[in-house]
């Protein structure tokens, strides 16, 4: 602890000298050395102002309620940006700051970006966003959702309620990237790998299902046999878009072994 | 009237695992009350969303950062599901030029 402490303000004063030197890129590395040393038991839900919880809170079911609710698809991505952002920061206030940032930047960032592009792609509005078929199933499920989301918060909010919890701050290097780090490769190392096969195998299905002609039957027929003769016959298939022209070209290729 | 000022005033654990209740609801109604696949797979989105938050409370009151953990895996897992959900509703607007989920009975009788 002392050696850290020692560190960090070794750290503060050479920000503080590069800061004199105006060398700005280094100097604010620096600077974000010294900010670790802020106690992480300052972002404790009860120290934490009451009005931070409830302003975020407020920012994150309007903005999913307007998710749900927009006919614009537009409109209900940038709501739910703004839900994203106002979890993020709940998660913050939960004293988990590295999975705050991951989730600005997975969830706002990338997932975002890929539902406009695919909204951009589709360009369709919707016809009729409430459909009348089946309205009345649909209605006893929201009634039941709703039942549930009031037993459950009754029953949380109850005055005997206790969840099991230990008492007090947590430790300084609860929700730091280091301590993640080192739960992924020792307790949660299997669930790393996998995950990271489930990432590459997203990847690679994503990609076959969203091209455009992936099980033309020449093309298959064409990669049993040679490897060659199958990327030349993609190739000639793809220049001529007729499908009549690329049948003949499959048949002249398969004639030719 | 004093019992309402102490839910206001003092936020705890429980206020997070209620905000992941009604987020969840949120959630499970868009599922239900929408037929376009795009606000299908927001939706689902938002539930995962709501369990990682309940996660997170959850974690904090015990001070177990395993709860971080698992929750890091499920933003991972949430990720490759909208990758594939988003290629199957590209690959299905391609087919049949509209992505409403109640025309899709090819499987269904």
């Amino acid at each position: 602890m002392i050696g850290l402490a020692s560190a960090a303000s070794a750290a503060g004063l050479i920000s503080g000298q590069l800061a004199g030197l105006s060398l700005g890129p280094v100097a604010l590395l620096a600077q974000a050395v010294t900010v670790q040393q802020v106690p992480a038991g300052s972002l404790h839900p009860s120290m934490a102002p009451p009005w931070a919880f409830w302003v975020l809170a407020t920012l994150t079911v309007v903005g999913a309620l307007s998710t749900i609710l927009r006919r614009n698809l537009i409109g209900a991505v940038m709501s739910m940006v703004a839900t994203f952002f106002g979890l993020a920061s709940l998660y913050a206030l939960l004293s988990a700051h590295f999975l705050a940032a991951i989730q600005v930047l997975v969830y706002a960032g990338a997932i975002m970006v890929l539902f406009v592009f695919v909204i951009m792609v589709l360009n369709r509005e919707e016809a009729d966003p409430w459909p009348t078929q089946g309205i009345v199933g649909k209605a006893l499920g929201a009634g039941a959702l709703v039942y549930l989301a009031m037993r459950l918060g009754g029953m949380l909010l109850a005055p005997g309620a206790a969840i099991r919890s230990v008492p007090g701050d947590p430790p300084g290097s609860y929700g730091t990237v280091a301590k993640l780090g080192e739960f992924f490769f020792t307790d949660f190392l299997f669930p790393f790998e996998a995950i990271s096969i489930l990432l590459v195998i997203a990847v690679i299905g994503a990609v076959v299902l969203a091209k455009s002609h992936v099980s033309r039957p020449t093309s298959t027929h064409e990669a049993g046999v040679d490897g060659q003769s199958f990327a030349a016959a993609h190739e000639s298939a793809h220049e001529d878009a007729d499908p009549a022209d690329a049948a003949g070209h499959s048949s002249h290729g398969h004639g030719g072994h | 009237m004093p019992q309402l000022w102490q839910i206001i005033s003092e936020v705890g654990v429980q206020h997070f695992l209620i905000l992941g209740v009604v987020l969840f609801v949120i959630g499970t109604l868009g599922v239900f009350i929408r037929r376009n696949a795009l606000i299908t797979l927001m939706s689902i989105e938002l539930i995962l969303n709501a369990a990682n938050l309940t996660l997170l409370a959850f974690a904090r009151a015990q001070q177990d950062m395993r709860g971080q953990a698992l929750a890091l895996l499920v933003i991972a897992v949430a990720a490759a599901e909208a990758a594939i959900g988003l290629a199957i509703v590209v690959g299905v607007f391609r087919n049949r030029q509209n992505t409403n989920l109640d025309d899709l009975t090819l499987l269904r009788y």
